[in-house]
């Protein structure tokens, strides 16, 4: 079974994948390019919390 | 990461073709968009897999990565292979431009990207991928960082190089990024298809048959049987190879540490080691009067 540690990171990718699908549903150009799809997830699962983190 | 490119190279370049684009109202698409995509004369040699073999000899040489090139060829084939299971189907082995085709689900490319879409997600190449994500997320240790930091990163040196440059959080991302795309892709056009759209489903063989699909002509029974054959051959090599490398690995020498404790090495073969039950050296098997103390 996950770890409670790496439960909370699946479920932030979970929230993360949701607002792409989100996204991709209304704007269908958004799901066209994996290159599209890498630059959000490194967005919001790496430069996001790295720099949340560095402010506080 | 070599494999994931390689999944995509056979439509990298040709895709866009398919399905038209318009540059300042000049409209650029192929004529008979199946026959380009997968037919020749036409882009269809991208799909077979002497098209990955080259590529994958290319990047060995070029790079000198065995494990690009192999991951690389691996990827190609899984799409070459893939998409026989349409209505159109792959020139498997190309320069032989007979199209190998299941007929699963209906190959609908002519009809433009949102159509195709529609489609696609409308039939059995839909639940083809429904079935790997479900593989994929039964595989989710394959996902965590300790087995990333321990078996995907040790083994391609390209990830030390990116980590010269951005940290291993930022790597662990990329690595995640494929699986992340796949699965969200498909969920939303799905969502797109079906709940924004009202595409019917239709799961039956070669469907949707609401689509005006574009077909490849049957098999013949000579085609057939040069299918199974190739494959025959092909299957056969693989064994004999396969086999001759196992020969070779019980016929090489390893060093054992001999069973009697006094630390000094013994070169056996596996097939040696299995006969005499065990590694002694000459006068150190237990009985044996020569045999040093505590033995």
């Amino acid at each position: 079974m996950p770890s409670r540690r790496q439960l909370a990171v699946a479920m932030g990718y979970v929230a993360a994948a949701a607002v792409y699908i989100a996204i991709g549903v209304l704007y269908t150009d958004f799901l066209l390019s994996f290159f599209v799809g890498l630059a959000y997830l490194l967005l919001v699962a790496w430069l996001v919390p790295a720099g949340v983190r560095r402010i506080f | 990461m070599p494999l994931a490119i390689g999944s995509w190279a056979p439509d990298l370049m040709t895709k866009w073709f398919v399905y038209g684009i318009s540059i300042g109202g000049l409209k650029l698409k192929a004529s008979d968009p199946a026959q380009f995509h997968r037919g020749w004369p036409g882009v269809g040699f991208t799909h077979s897999l002497l098209f990955g073999v080259v590529l994958a000899f290319l990047i060995w040489r070029v790079f000198g990565s065995q494990i690009w090139a192999i991951s690389f060829l691996i990827g190609q084939w899984a799409h070459a292979l893939t998409d026989t299971g349409d209505t159109v189907g792959t020139m498997l082995f190309f320069p032989w431009t007979v199209h190998i085709h299941l007929n699963a689900w209906a190959y609908a490319g002519q009809t433009g990207r949102l159509h195709d879409a529609a489609a696609y997600f409308s039939g059995l190449g839909a639940a083809w991928d429904a079935v790997w994500i479900v593989y994929g997320l039964f595989s989710w240790r394959v996902l965590t960082r300790s087995y990333f930091e321990r078996h995907i990163y040790t083994a391609d040196r390209s990830w030390t190089v990116m980590n010269r440059v951005v940290s291993v959080g930022a790597l662990l991302v990329v690595y995640r990024a494929a699986f992340f795309y796949g699965t969200s892709r498909w969920i939303a056009w799905t969502l797109w298809a079906h709940v924004i759209h009202h595409y019917p489903y239709d799961l039956s063989w070669g469907g949707p048959h609401w689509v005006d699909a574009a077909h490849s002509p049957p098999l013949t029974w000579p085609q057939l049987a040069g299918i199974v054959g190739i494959v025959a051959v092909g299957s056969a090599i693989t064994l004999l190879e396969h086999g001759r490398r196992r020969r070779a690995r019980s016929e090489r020498e390893i060093a054992f540490p001999c069973e009697c404790g006094c630390r000094e090495v013994v070169k056996l073969t596996k097939a040696e080691y299995q006969t005499v039950g065990g590694a002694w050296l000459e006068g150190h098997e237990p009985g044996d009067e020569r045999a040093p103390s505590g033995a």
